[in-house]
């Protein structure tokens, strides 16, 4: 298996290449750090704030798009552009080569999203009961980078517009019908990484309302990865490359 | 080089694939064996359907292609023993020739990747370009190093689809050379062209394909002969049409002449003879001609022919 770790570096070199990665992390940091600097003299409750901050637009937000974002190109832009035969006529196991996209996708999401959430939280906490949230909401966005990322991978060999159906699944499923429908969390990537961040937060005292306990989020979250992951190896092995 | 089993380095059998009622190939069955052979058919015979077949790309939906006696499809470690130059400009335009190669270099895990690569390179011609990105390059320098990339590993068998399309003819000379040297190292070489020319300087065997199916396989020459045999036509423009006219029918390997004004249709089964005899016609009864040319030597012609044979 040689060549899988070839994979991932190219293709998270491919990911970040240019000024991509200049462009998500400024569009990503910008609408974090901002409200963290302008709370940060107001006298809010530092870590209410920051709670907040990560609740109203990180896990709604700025995760499922970064995370959809990297994770439907990392292997469905090679698809729609044909340069993936460079890929499939290799000796390279169907497995190996589709896990090295998606821990490029996964990596390109945590390196974006990552910086930026610690210094939002730097600047807004000031290290107020900080080391467990800080630590809460880096577990959290990690699960749900995870999740995003295997079903971002399997979308995108599955629909052209792949990050489209991703989108809509995260704001109109996630968004809405979670709202009303209260169940329907157990198939929400979100729900997933609200019950880890609830879970760590539990610990320390803080209050974060989660409708799916530890247990069962950290569970959900991992089956629906492993699930995806399977039926994008079993996909990548049965399609044709026209 | 190594190869993983004696027998025939490809065998199609039975193959076909279609989508929805859409036939691309159907029923192919054939066997290649060491030297070149060329794949020739019209565009939409089915061409590059088979050689992704071959290579793995696409599925059979009915039948099965093996390389070296084992089926492609779920054994990506036959990728070792092949080397494929796909249709189209399938690079990555940010790349210099050099990283590009050396990808494919450690995409097969080869021990001394750039090594590897610098050889690959030398063989195509490509050293003085090694350092340009991909997306400067010619239509015929992007398609050698397509094939440095293909042949970095030292393959048993290297598949190329269409590689001369776009190429001016010296380039293609440089190619034919290429692929003649990369064939004399012991590479079995299985290479697409709608062009007869192309094959015949490339290739000693053929498979002629002709919608979706193999109108003929074997010797380039035993092929020809049969594509030779079919009548052509021949238009002539001379000072005065009807007086060469019966001259021309009186030939023994003309089938019909017919006069419109100054022009003259012939349908003729040896342009050559046809060529040799006109001039003298003319000559003798004092006739300029303005114009010889044919009309119907498409290769697509020439094909229908053939399918029409069998």
């Amino acid at each position: 298996m040689k060549g899988a770790p070839v994979v991932f570096r190219f293709s998270l070199g491919q990911l970040l290449a240019g000024r991509r990665l200049l462009v998500t992390g400024l569009l990503t940091t910008f609408p974090l750090v901002v409200p963290a600097l302008l709370a940060a003299g107001s006298g809010r409750d530092p870590a209410g704030f920051t709670l907040d901050l990560f609740r109203a637009l990180v896990l709604p937000v700025l995760l499922p798009v970064v995370a959809l974002t990297f994770s439907t190109t990392t292997l469905g832009a090679e698809v729609r552009d044909g340069t993936v035969v460079n890929l499939m006529l290799k000796p390279i196991p169907r497995p190996g080569l589709l896990a090295a996209k998606y821990l490029a996708g996964v990596l390109a999401t945590l390196v974006v999203l990552l910086p930026a959430l610690a210094a939002a939280h730097l600047l807004a906490a000031r290290g107020l009961g900080s080391t467990t949230l800080l630590a809460g909401m880096l577990a959290a966005t990690t699960v749900g980078t995870l999740t995003y990322c295997a079903l971002g991978v399997l979308l995108s060999l599955l629909f052209a517009r792949a990050l489209l159906v991703g989108l809509a699944y995260a704001l109109l499923w996630e968004g809405a019908l979670v709202s009303v429908a209260p169940s329907a969390s157990s198939m929400s990537v979100r729900g997933y990484a609200e019950g880890v961040l609830a879970s760590i937060l539990t610990r320390s005292g803080l209050d974060f309302p989660a409708r799916l306990g530890p247990l069962s989020a950290t569970l959900l979250a991992l089956v629906v990865t492993l699930l995806a992951l399977v039926l994008a190896v079993r996909r990548l092995e049965r399609m044709d490359f026209r | 080089m190594s190869q993983p089993s004696t027998g025939p380095v490809v065998e199609l059998r039975h193959f076909s694939k279609w989508y929805g009622d859409v036939v691309a190939v159907a029923d192919l069955s054939f066997e290649l064996g060491p030297g070149v052979t060329g794949l020739l058919g019209p565009n939409g015979a089915g061409k590059t359907t088979t050689l992704k077949a071959i290579t793995g790309l696409l599925h059979p939906s009915q039948g099965e292609a093996l390389l070296f006696g084992r089926a492609i499809s779920g054994d990506p470690m036959l990728y070792r023993a092949i080397g494929v130059v796909p249709d189209g400009d399938r690079l990555y335009p940010r790349l210099t020739v050099h990283s590009y190669v050396r990808l494919h270099a450690e995409l097969h895990g080869l021990p001394k990747p750039g090594l590897a690569a610098d050889r690959a390179i030398a063989e195509v011609g490509m050293e003085a370009l090694a350092g340009r990105r991909l997306k400067g390059l010619s239509k015929g320098e992007r398609q050698r190093t397509k094939v440095a990339g293909a042949i970095v590993h030292q393959p048993s068998l290297l598949v190329l689809d269409e590689p001369m399309t776009g190429m001016d003819p010296g380039q293609r000379a440089r190619f034919i050379e290429l692929i003649r040297l990369i064939a004399d190292a012991g590479v079995t070489v299985l290479v697409s062209s709608h062009i007869l020319g192309e094959v015949e300087r490339l290739a000693s065997q053929i498979l002629v394909l002709v919608g979706g199916r193999l109108a003929a396989s074997g010797d380039f020459h035993a092929i020809r002969d049969l594509m030779d045999d079919q009548p052509r036509t021949v238009v002539v423009r001379a000072g005065n049409a009807r007086a060469l006219a019966p001259g021309l029918i009186a030939l023994p390997t003309t089938v019909a002449v017919e006069v419109d004004g100054d022009a003259i249709q012939a349908r003729t089964r040896s342009v050559e003879a046809f060529a040799t005899e006109l001039p003298r016609l003319a000559r003798a009864q004092g006739i300029t001609l303005r114009e010889i040319r044919t009309t119907d030597e498409s290769l697509e012609q020439v094909f229908r022919y053939l399918v029409g044979r069998r």
